[in-house]
């Protein structure tokens, strides 16, 4: 356990800036040697597990009044900033009517005492939180401080740059956007969040997926979107599948079409808890039973 | 009449020492502190086995703030210790055996400094070949661990001949089981305070289950007189038998020694995890034969218990094991073999059940296996060839006669659950699913054990207290026994108070101090209740007479005009208080004191180990399964559980549904994961008991209290009951289920999981 240190092992010294702005120019000088600090919760486990050293600066979000807050703005597209803590999230009632999948998603994570602490923008960066796979769903944006100024990146797309290269760790987290959920006529809205883990409450994942799309009165899936993450497994939109099901009528493909779809697109780590191909198998079996139920209801309907 | 709060009347009380518990104002033995107060802490070996070339303390020694530096040089006693064994090495000398293995210990200012300190210690080790699985340490090229080799003990039990019995046999089962590897997780990890008086005597604050056990081995490693040592171990914050055996005392009292300083060690939960006991992992194969009509004809055990490096009581444990997988049932050809095998893992040791949840899980899946076999409902099977109330034991040996096995059996016929599960027309093989969730399956199940108490033959196994009138007019109940949670000072309040008259401000009792206290053995096996409640038993008739003829002088009242009560002494058949009880203490010429002192009943065999009183429980449970994930849930249980009369009915409750939980964890979630002698299970966040979200299902406990007229023995145990019979219950309610055998603890979701779900839904 720990790093072989040979002085009193150090406090760091701790940093409150009050300003989106003033933070990043405290990473930028400081660099590896410091670390943003949202709710501390995951990287406390980290430095007691010794899977990430002490860092000689932590530089303190929470004093920044503009990282704080849910804003149902006027083009119907939610801004949530990165430091509302995950007990926000899932209480907001506004939140909780326009994306249940994320208010469902947050009250999965952890428990109270730690949702009272984490953050929503701590949970995204940590590359594998199980708000994630909702937020894939929901077509999130997220809004960055780099050397470039404010930039937006689909969640997608960072999710998928983030295995590449590591440079996004100079880079702050500064809003989290939710697009305006827009619906089709003549359809309903097919939600779904699961996440399975080792025992019923306060659990690591073992595998999160959500399903957010618009199944038409005539059968056909007129937008879909689906993800799957979980444990060490960084989370993904799964596209081949939705492509499999978008403007094509829910029973076909079949049921055993999408499920082979599932199996070989979704590529889960295993570890010595669950197997790869317990998750993958889990995972299938959620989405395709959602599907099915999806398809029951709009037939019972008719 | 199922037990609850609202059928127990005035019998459901406030524990004594509930409120200080809950509002947090109690303080425990490790959170006391003391003037000038060092820290300790312990180096580990980072390694499974090695060979220990040199260590170097010179810059530990060194460094500012640090008090003392102890390695094997520094024990001037015994450098080991174990309970039934001392094979376990305060500091090893030249070889390490697990992860948890003790190199040296420092003392320092602070936690930080000794810390550091363990940091500047520099140990050269050449690392040996990993014996990490049991089977394999028997084979003769393993490594050996110990000078008499792999095997701890081996344990066996024959009658008749089992493989002439085989050929009798119209159906044979043979399946093998395996059982997890189960951490206690108390909430108070280990750890105390250690003070060096200035008359030279040490006072040891730290919890055990059996202070005068600690004395003797602390004593042994000090080379110090056990007069010396003073050691108050109660309150405890969570054992289960995993705080019986030493862990962090030796380092604390050699520390306090050499530093001439108080020192405290309070173990992280890393540490704890990395250097404390867990259940036995056992692999029991069982080979099992019925004839036509079901009766059980030979039955055939091996077990292997993983006991990791050291003995502490690993071989008590397999002599348990050894006794329960012949549990309840009566065979005309019984043969068990049982070893427990040393190896790099981690410390395995005393746990709640004490072998029997291993032991029970396999019994109870071999008669379901049968009953499918025979095409019979398996609640039947068990009525079929259980023993009957004047049947010997499990080893052929006289036992305390009770109806409980047939009591609890027709308490579970009955139940409501049992009922539901009738008119659901759920046999053995039937799952009910809903049309919008039909990967949800329900089962019912159930199992069914007898459970041994106290330490068994041929193991001192001592009881006894005291009552004294203090001179504050206050009756001093004093016992050797500890509070480790589990309502030990509720039951004897409520003993003195039902059986005596007095009321609860009359009474303080004292427990948990060697300086104090008689030794009453040790507070585990099921046995503390009944020990108090004989204890009560013998001590009544002589605190009686001795306060009543000493009041009888006072009021020149005849004694038997007198008796007992609330307050003080009280004028027989009219509501009078004659005398309080401080009036008595002070006017009283001679000291009104009383002491019992006697063995646990033990059976009249030389079999070691063989128990005589014993508990009989059956647990009927519904569960569902999620296809989709192969999660199970569990939805109801039902406990019936035959220990005589309840003495204490929250604590009775406490224990069945605390016992419960356990077993839950045992059978769903918990495993403390091993590879290559390395735990990758380091902390709560990946070890994972049961939370109040698995506990959202109903519980029933019912309790038989009937005991044959002639019975003299009283309440049995019931610490550890409600931790065997759910395993079984819950695996016989999965495959009522699913159709799937469970063999394997934790059980597997992948087992569980439709193979098929496309099929499966387009069918629907």
């Amino acid at each position: 356990m720990g790093a072989n240190r040979q002085s009193l092992h150090a406090e760091p010294l701790v940093r409150h800036p009050q300003h989106a702005e003033e933070a990043w120019q405290m990473k930028r000088l400081w660099g590896a040697t410091a670390s943003y600090t949202a709710g501390g919760t995951l990287l406390r486990t980290q430095w007691e597990s010794g899977l990430a050293p002490v860092p000689a600066y932590l530089i303190d979000l929470s004093g920044i009044a503009e990282l704080h807050g849910i804003h149902d703005e006027a083009d119907g597209n939610w801004r949530i900033g990165p430091m509302t803590t995950l007990t926000s999230c899932r209480s907001h009632l506004g939140l909780q009517t326009a994306h249940p999948l994320l208010t469902e998603a947050v009250r999965n994570i952890a428990a109270p005492s730690v949702r009272n602490l984490a953050t929503l923008g701590g949970n995204i960066v940590s590359a594998v939180g199980d708000a994630l796979p909702a937020l894939l769903a929901c077509n999130s944006v997220l809004q960055w401080r780099t050397e470039q100024g404010i930039t937006d990146q689909a969640l997608t797309e960072w999710l998928e740059a983030e295995q590449l290269q590591s440079a996004w760790k100079e880079r702050l987290l500064v809003g989290i956007q939710l697009p305006r959920q827009t619906s089709i006529s003549q359809t309903k809205r097919i939600l779904a969040y699961h996440k399975v883990g080792r025992r019923e409450a306060f659990t690591p994942s073992v595998v999160t997926v959500a399903i957010n799309g618009q199944l038409g009165d005539d059968g056909i899936w007129r937008d879909i979107r689906i993800a799957a993450g979980g444990g060490q497994t960084r989370p993904r939109r799964l596209e081949h599948t939705e492509a499999l099901l978008m403007e094509n009528p829910s029973n076909s493909p079949s049921l055993a079409v999408v499920y082979q779809s599932l199996l070989a697109e979704f590529k889960p780590k295993g570890d010595s808890f669950a197997s790869a191909d317990y998750r993958r198998r889990t995972a299938a079996n959620l989405i395709v039973s959602e599907l099915w139920k999806a398809a029951k209801r709009l037939t019972e309907e008719r | 009449m199922l037990l609850n709060r609202s059928n127990s009347g005035k019998r459901w009380r406030v524990r004594p020492d509930g409120p200080g518990k809950v509002t947090g104002s109690m303080a425990y033995l490790t959170d006391f502190s003391a003037e000038g107060m060092l820290y300790g802490r312990v180096l580990r070996s980072p390694h499974p086995h090695a060979r220990i070339k040199a260590i170097r303390t010179e810059r530990a020694k060194e460094l500012a703030g640090v008090h003392a530096v102890l390695t094997a040089a520094d024990v001037p006693g015994l450098n080991r210790f174990g309970i039934a064994v001392p094979d376990q090495p305060v500091f090893c000398e030249d070889i390490v055996r697990y992860i948890g293995d003790a190199v040296a210990a420092v003392a320092a200012d602070t936690a930080e400094l000794a810390a550091l300190a363990l940091e500047l210690i520099e140990v050269d080790y050449e690392v040996l070949e990993v014996v990490d699985d049991a089977e394999r340490a028997l084979a003769p090229e393993s490594p050996q661990l110990h000078p008499q080799g792999n095997v701890l003990h081996r344990s066996a039990y024959c009658a008749g001949e089992a493989q002439r019995g085989f050929e009798c046999c119209a159906h044979i089962v043979e399946e093998t089981y395996c059982t997890p590897r189960q951490m206690h997780t108390y909430m108070e990890t280990e750890g105390g305070l250690f003070v060096l008086g200035e008359d030279g005597r040490l006072n040891v604050y730290a919890p055990t289950q059996h202070g005068f056990m600690d004395r003797m081995q602390l004593s042994r490693i000090l080379a110090m007189p056990q007069a010396d040592i003073r050691i108050v171990s109660s309150p405890i914050g969570g054992s289960f038998g995993g705080k019986d055996e030493l862990n962090v005392q030796p380092y604390g009292a050699l520390l306090a020694i050499a530093s001439n300083r108080p020192v405290k060690i309070h173990n992280s939960r890393w540490e704890s995890v990395r250097a404390g006991l867990k259940r036995h992992p056992m692999k029991i194969t069982m080979k099992t034969g019925v004839d036509g009509n079901g009766k059980l004809i030979a039955h055939q055990v091996s077990i292997i218990a993983d006991t990791g490096p050291y003995a502490t009581l690993g071989a008590e444990v397999l002599r348990f094991a050894v006794e329960h997988v012949i549990g309840p049932y009566r065979y005309e050809h019984i043969k068990v073999d049982g070893v427990s095998v040393f190896t790099n893992n981690g410390m395995s040791g005393e746990f709640r059940g004490f072998g029997g949840n291993q032991a029970i899980f396999a019994l109870e899946g071999q008669l379901d296996r049968l009953a499918e076999k025979l095409g019979i409902d398996p609640w039947m099977l068990r009525l079929r060839n259980m023993r009957m109330p004047d049947d010997a034991g499990p080893f052929g040996q006289p036992i305390a006669a009770t109806e409980g096995a047939q009591q609890v059996w027709q308490a579970l016929q009955a139940s409501r659950l049992w009922q539901e599960r009738a008119s659901a027309g759920m046999g053995s093989s039937f799952s009910a699913t809903t049309s919008e969730e039909p990967w949800i399956s329900i089962g019912y199940g159930a199992a069914f054990t007898m459970h041994g108490a106290g330490l068994g033959v041929g193991i001192p196994d001592p009881a006894g207290g005291r009552l004294t009138l203090a001179a504050d007019g206050r009756i001093e109940a004093v016992f050797g026994y500890e509070e480790f949670g589990q309502g030990l000072l509720a039951s004897l309040e409520q003993m003195l108070i039902e059986q005596f008259g007095f009321a609860a401000s009359d009474i303080r009792m004292i427990i948990g101090d060697t300086d104090v206290v008689p030794d009453s053995g040790s507070t585990t096996a099921s046995r503390a209740t009944s020990m108090l409640w004989k204890s009560l038993q013998n001590l009544r008739p002589m605190f009686q007479a001795k306060a009543l003829e000493a009041a009888s002088r006072l009021l020149a009242l005849p004694a038997a005009k007198l008796r007992l009560g609330e307050g003080g002494i009280w004028q027989q058949e009219e509501q009078m208080l004659l005398l309080t009880y401080a009036d008595l203490a002070m006017y009283s010429k001679e000291r009104i004191s009383c002491t019992t002192r006697f063995h646990f009943p033990t059976s009249p065999v030389d079999r070691v180990g063989a128990h005589f009183l014993y508990t009989y429980s059956a647990v009927a449970v519904k569960i569902s399964v999620n296809r989709l994930t192969g999660r199970v849930r569990l939805l109801d249980q039902y406990h019936a559980v035959a220990a005589g009369p309840v003495i204490n009915p929250q604590g009775f409750l406490g224990q069945i549904e605390g016992g419960s939980s356990m077993a839950l964890g045992f059978t769903l979630t918990e495993e403390a994961v091993m590879e290559n002698g390395l735990y990758l299970t380091k902390n709560l966040d990946t070890y994972l008991v049961p939370t109040i979200a698995e506990h959202r299902g109903t519980v029933e406990v019912e309790p038989i209290e009937d005991l044959p007229d002639f019975d003299q023995y009283g309440p049995r145990g019931i610490g550890e009951v409600g931790s065997v019979t759910l395993a079984p219950a819950i695996a016989s309610a999965v495959h009522a289920a699913t159709g799937v055998r469970i063999s394997k603890l934790p059980i597997q979701p992948e087992l569980l999981q439709l193979q098929d779900i496309e099929s499966f839904l387009q069918r629907r």
